[in-house]
């Protein structure tokens, strides 16, 4: 049992999912689809004597399926046929990445707050 | 495909003379900006937005156009697809409203003639380096027969109602023609960016 588990009713998203650092409402419960896939993710959190490149393992996502889905989001520019996700408010990122040739997007639960 | 959680769908662009802020229109809470070093390496594509108008969800699709601000590089390739621009210029700058004429020609040339515009005179909470009154903004708005308000992206004044009036004014164009969305989920912009006709 992990804590994702907590968040999920009937495969998706129990709880609006906002972002971890300002007010900003990211998806609306029950539209995304819980994949418990691992991506490589660069931190969110920049280290001051650090490389900025860092990246880390990042399991558990919400599936989304089309970009309109989402309530307010942001898209980075394209790198190698993906997209980074970020708050569209504050900019906080990458909370997810955009796959260009499947479009489907995937949000990190560790990465938003869902209330 | 999922069930449809929207009514409309509306692709703006947001253009002006580099370091007016426009960055800064496209987020309310810019005290909080964090954009890590990664991020605003790669840059920031677009942006999606929600509001409710008339009992209507609306997505509205927003591009920066951070970057691209020569006038020879904004060319029709780059206002394909967009139903709405607002035109952005620091009022502590008098350069950058002199330039709001020249890209005002340069979307009378390369846009499509009904796109919905607006004028937003941004000044990040400087009133006391303001060189550009708010009647000459008004002014020149009104000799191009465009929308205008000031706005304070750092105070939060009249971002999300600017947005709701650009919004407001192209609902007002496709009279409640409802769009289908279906199929045009465009994510490049450069390959293919589409109108939505709505007739």
């Amino acid at each position: 049992m992990s804590a994702d588990e907590a968040l999920i009713a009937e495969g998706k998203n129990k709880f609006t999912v906002y972002c971890s650092r300002c007010p900003s409402k990211i998806l609306n419960s029950g539209m995304g689809v819980y994949t418990d896939m691992t991506y490589n993710l660069p931190y969110m959190h920049h280290k001051a004597d650090g490389d900025s490149t860092n990246v880390e393992d990042v399991k558990g996502y919400w599936q989304v399926s089309d970009i309109y889905t989402f309530e307010n989001l942001g898209f980075s520019n394209t790198v190698e046929n993906m997209k980074y996700l970020i708050c569209a408010d504050c900019e906080i990122g990458p909370i997810g990445w955009h796959d260009l040739s499947t479009k489907q997007s995937y949000v990190a639960l560790s990465r938003v707050k869902h209330s | 495909m999922a069930k449809k959680t929207y009514d409309l769908l509306f692709k703006l662009l947001l253009i002006g003379d580099s370091g007016v802020g426009k960055t800064c229109v496209l987020f309310r809470f810019s005290d909080d900006a964090f954009t890590t070093t990664f991020i605003s390496t790669i840059g920031i594509d677009f942006k999606i937005k929600t509001v409710e108008l008339r009992g209507k969800k609306i997505k509205l699709q927003i591009w920066d156009t951070a970057g691209q601000e020569r006038f020879h590089t904004i060319t029709t390739s780059y206002y394909r697809g967009a139903m709405g621009i607002m035109l952005v210029y620091d009022i502590t700058t008098e350069k950058s409203f002199e330039n709001i004429v020249k890209w005002l020609r340069n979307i009378d040339e390369h846009a499509n003639e009904d796109v919905e515009k607006m004028i937003l005179g941004n000044k990040c909470d400087m009133e006391d380096k303001r060189v550009v009154s708010k009647e000459r903004g008004e002014a020149i708005a009104r000799e191009h027969g465009v929308r205008f308000m000031e706005t304070s992206a750092k105070a939060n004044i009249n971002i999300d109602k600017a947005f709701s009036e650009l919004a407001e004014a192209i609902l007002e164009k496709t009279s409640g023609v409802s769009v289908e969305p279906v199929d045009r989920v465009t994510v490049d912009r450069r390959t293919d960016r589409q109108t939505i006709k709505c007739c």
